[in-house]
């Protein structure tokens, strides 16, 4: 009956959401794996890959890119959609469709949360790109088969493992069956929200995250954006956000739109109306509904997707207390300690 | 333009000859016997075989104008040996390739074969072999075994082939005048053009027909192409279909696709295509020194060749730990489970389950009355990092003070909504003044909205 109870409480868009991730899971996942099938394949991989293609292989001439691109054609195809959506709509396919990420996702939400590991503050614009870096370049000149770290094959296998016969699931138990054991469990299924693996290692995220970033200051774009001045600073959306993407910064909510999967999540729980999935307001910055006597009177919510820190003294001090603000330098930091590392975790294993 | 004129009537006329010719009337009488129906013969293995030949079968075959003796050489007297009858394809044959004027030979493709892995399949006796047997006993295939001409002309393709055939005359026979010449080589040269080869689908079928059953592999003996030893076959050897097909090659000829790579793409790139030994034999193509090349053949990946890439090739390409383990009967085996990866896994795993159990105990000890649930991992971090607020100290304050907090936050919240309505740079951070959780900062932000605000009634 409690269940009843909190699942009434869900609010309606995330009922929709998680209805979305649960209808693609079932068309894209095995045993069903209904839509891959259609084009021929029966998981996420071989012509449907969409995370090789793009791949960079040391003395590659553009000739070898377009063997990938044609190699993986479908896969292209839905990369390139998913992306011209983002530009337009927000991150919706990974908020509202990936079944890879939204399945780790609604299982973790089904547990406590006090056994999870809170993964959401780390510094994840510096791991991610980070990693993709490692992901595109270093990969591929090592020779390590990309493919056992992918979630977009992880998944179908868990799924094809544990939907057979029983012996299949002695798969669970081969190194890469505990790899991708890992990969589900520790940055899904027992991560807060159970969206860790997006934040950190998915290589389409990590392109889409960037066209959402991109096109957050075009007019025509739909994203979370925040009114400042109806913000209370209630931080509700922040400890909400399955993504780590809101920071209150000055006790404001900030959206990281590098981060956000427009999952409307904060529209949701924010009391306020200081959140809103839409696109720019016509008028200007600050303009009042009305000037009566001289004075201007409530101003007309400022919808503003991308938040910069004020350069200023104190701004300073904030980023003291509050974390580090993104760098170019901590990013590329990232990318060679994150190298070296595996370098050295790899040349271990071989 | 006489003479070309002249050249073409003297082509066609000499075709004309040529094709003319009548068939062979079996010179050597071997129909004589050969002819009579229910003419058989039991062979080694005990099977009783059918040695008939319809003669107006064999007349309207492919190889119908030629004599029986021109494949049979070894039949020299009546009666014949059984292994007399045996064709050696290595030979010359009775066609001459029109272009160079040379003999037909498949003694290229003998000697690749050769030197290959299968090369005890060349001695099997080429045409009359039988394939029964062959399956039974021995490893390696005969030339049969992969061109099996069971179906001459593929079902799907059938009606192409009929419909093309009625074309037959007007297009082909526009040059190739004469029935002779149609009706022999006709049909051969259009289901050539039609069927073409196969397609890589179809080719590693062929392949997987005999290396994708488990049973008939592990019985193969597998030698060490140095010292020539010979030994049971390797788990990788016995599922390489499978793991093949796990691989991004595999899967996408699975789907049909013409990016992924044929096991003959990777074995035996070169020339004839028949050249597939063993990965540790050093002129294989699969030999890690020379898979820079393989991988690098023409509109593959081109840039293995260049430096910065040593580590392409590593990639593995049978990876064992890809397939169902369902199949493998080892893991089960006490040796083998010791030896294996997730045997060794499970220790760490017992301790973190331990330390997840007796954790959960002890924490439900201490914290039972707790309402608020934080991660135990980051947790701290998130309030501090995302939500702002202060380490552990800070944290079991807010949640005493909690509902205190909640209560007045409203009417002050829309006060501080008028006070930013009034406020020209919104970009200004708003702290709320009974929340003094950083406290300097705070104090700063406070008085700066204060004067913001007096300037603006100002
Ligand atoms: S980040 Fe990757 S795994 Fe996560 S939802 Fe998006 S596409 Fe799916
Ligand atoms: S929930 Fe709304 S009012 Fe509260 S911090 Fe987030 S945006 Fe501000
Ligand atoms: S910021 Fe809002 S919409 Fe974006 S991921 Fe977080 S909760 Fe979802």
């Amino acid at each position: 009956m409690k269940v009843i109870e909190n699942i009434k409480t869900i609010p309606k868009v995330q009922k929709f959401r998680y209805a979305m991730i649960i209808l693609t899971s079932m068309t894209l996942l095995g045993p069903l794996a209904f839509l891959p099938q259609l084009v021929g394949s029966d998981d996420l991989c071989g012509s449907l890959c969409m995370r090789r293609f793009y791949l960079y292989f040391p003395g590659m001439t553009w000739e070898d890119f377009f063997v990938h691109v044609n190699a993986a054609s479908i896969g292209v195809m839905a990369f390139s959609l998913i992306m011209i959506t983002t530009l337009f709509f927000g991150r919706i396919w990974c908020g509202y469709l990936c079944p890879v990420g939204g399945l780790a996702e609604l299982s973790s939400r089904m547990l406590n949360d006090r056994w999870k590991i809170e993964f959401r503050s780390l510094p994840q614009i510096q791991i991610r790109y980070g990693y993709f870096g490692f992901f595109l370049v270093a990969m591929p000149a090592l020779g390590i088969s990309a493919c056992s770290l992918c979630n977009f094959i992880t998944i179908p296998r868990l799924i094809e493992a544990m939907s057979g016969e029983y012996r299949g699931m002695m798969f669970l138990v081969s190194s890469v069956g505990l790899v991708n054991l890992g990969l589900l469990l520790l940055l899904g299924v027992f991560a807060s929200k159970g969206r860790a693996y997006c934040q950190f290692m998915c290589p389409i995220g990590a392109a889409d995250g960037l066209v959402n970033r991109l096109g957050a200051k075009m007019p025509f774009a739909r994203r979370i954006r925040v009114a400042k001045e109806r913000c209370t600073g209630c931080n509700i959306c922040a400890r909400n956000c399955m993504c780590g993407a809101i920071k209150m910064v000055d006790r404001i909510a900030t959206v990281d739109q590098v981060s956000c999967m427009s999952c409307h999540e904060c529209v949701d729980v924010c009391d306020w109306n200081a959140l809103a999935w839409t696109t720019k307001p016509n008028h200007k910055v600050n303009e009042p509904k009305r000037i009566k006597k001289n004075t201007e009177i409530f101003p007309l919510p400022d919808w503003q997707a991308v938040h910069f820190n004020p350069v200023k003294a104190d701004a300073v001090e904030s980023a003291v207390k509050t974390g580090p603000a993104i760098s170019v330098l901590s990013v590329f930091n990232a990318m060679i300690f994150l190298t070296v590392i595996s370098i050295i975790i790899v040349g271990s294993f071989l | 333009m006489l003479r070309f004129l002249f050249l073409i009537v003297l082509l066609v006329l000499g075709h004309e000859q040529v094709s003319a010719n009548p068939r062979y009337s079996d010179p050597d009488g071997c129909l004589s016997c050969h002819a009579y129906e229910g003419l058989s013969f039991i062979d080694e293995q005990g099977v009783l075989r059918s040695a008939t030949i319809d003669s107006s079968h064999y007349a309207s075959s492919l190889h119908g104008s030629v004599p029986c003796k021109d494949c049979h050489r070894e039949v020299i007297n009546y009666p014949h040996k059984v292994e007399n009858t045996e064709v050696d394809c290595s030979e010359s044959c009775h066609v001459e390739e029109p272009s160079e004027g040379v003999k037909y030979t498949h003694d290229p493709i003998h000697k690749e074969m050769d030197k290959s892995v299968h090369s005890g399949g060349w001695y099997k006796g080429l045409t009359g072999g039988n394939r029964l047997e062959e399956i039974e006993t021995e490893q390696d295939p005969s030339c049969r075994r992969c061109h099996s001409n069971t179906l001459y002309i593929p079902e799907a393709q059938l009606e192409k082939f009929k419909e093309d055939f009625d074309h037959a005359e007007t297009e082909c026979g526009n040059c190739h005048q004469g029935k002779a010449w149609m009706g022999q080589f006709g049909g051969h040269i259009l289901r050539r053009l039609i069927g073409r080869r196969w397609n890589n689908q179809e080719n590693n079928q062929m392949c997987i027909d005999c290396h994708g059953d488990h049973e008939k592999m592990r019985d193969v003996k597998q030698e060490d192409p140095e010292t020539l030893e010979e030994h049971p076959p390797s788990d990788r050897f016995v599922y390489s279909t499978d793991t093949y097909a796990k691989t991004l090659h595999g899967r996408l000829i699975a789907d049909d696709s013409a990016y992924g790579a044929s096991c003959i793409d990777c074995h035996a790139p070169l020339a004839w295509k028949h050249d597939i030994r063993s990965y540790t034999d050093s002129e294989s193509a699969s030999h890690p020194d020379n898979l820079p090349e393989t991988c690098g053949q023409s509109d593959c990946h081109g840039y293995t060749k260049k430096p910065g890439n040593e580590g392409f090739t590593l990639t593995d390409m049978h990876n064992l730990t890809l397939v169902n383990l369902a199949d493998f009967k080892q893991p089960l085996e006490e040796e083998s489970l010791r030896g294996s990866a997730w045997f060794w896994s499970i220790w760490p795993l017992l301790l973190f389950g331990v330390i997840f159990i007796v954790g959960s105990f002890i924490w439900w000890l201490l914290y039972r009355n707790t309402k608020k649930i934080i991660p135990i991992v980051g947790g701290d971090r998130f309030e501090r990092v995302m939500v702002g607020r202060k380490g552990k100290a800070g944290r079991k304050k807010a949640v005493v003070k909690k509902p205190a907090v909640k209560r007045d936050a409203k009417p002050k919240s829309e006060v501080k909504e008028t006070k930013a309505a009034v406020k020209p740079d919104s970009s200004e951070p708003i702290v709320e003044k009974d929340k003094p959780v950083m406290p300097d900062k705070a104090e700063t932000d406070i008085s700066k909205v204060d004067n913001d605000t007096n300037n603006k009634g100002a």
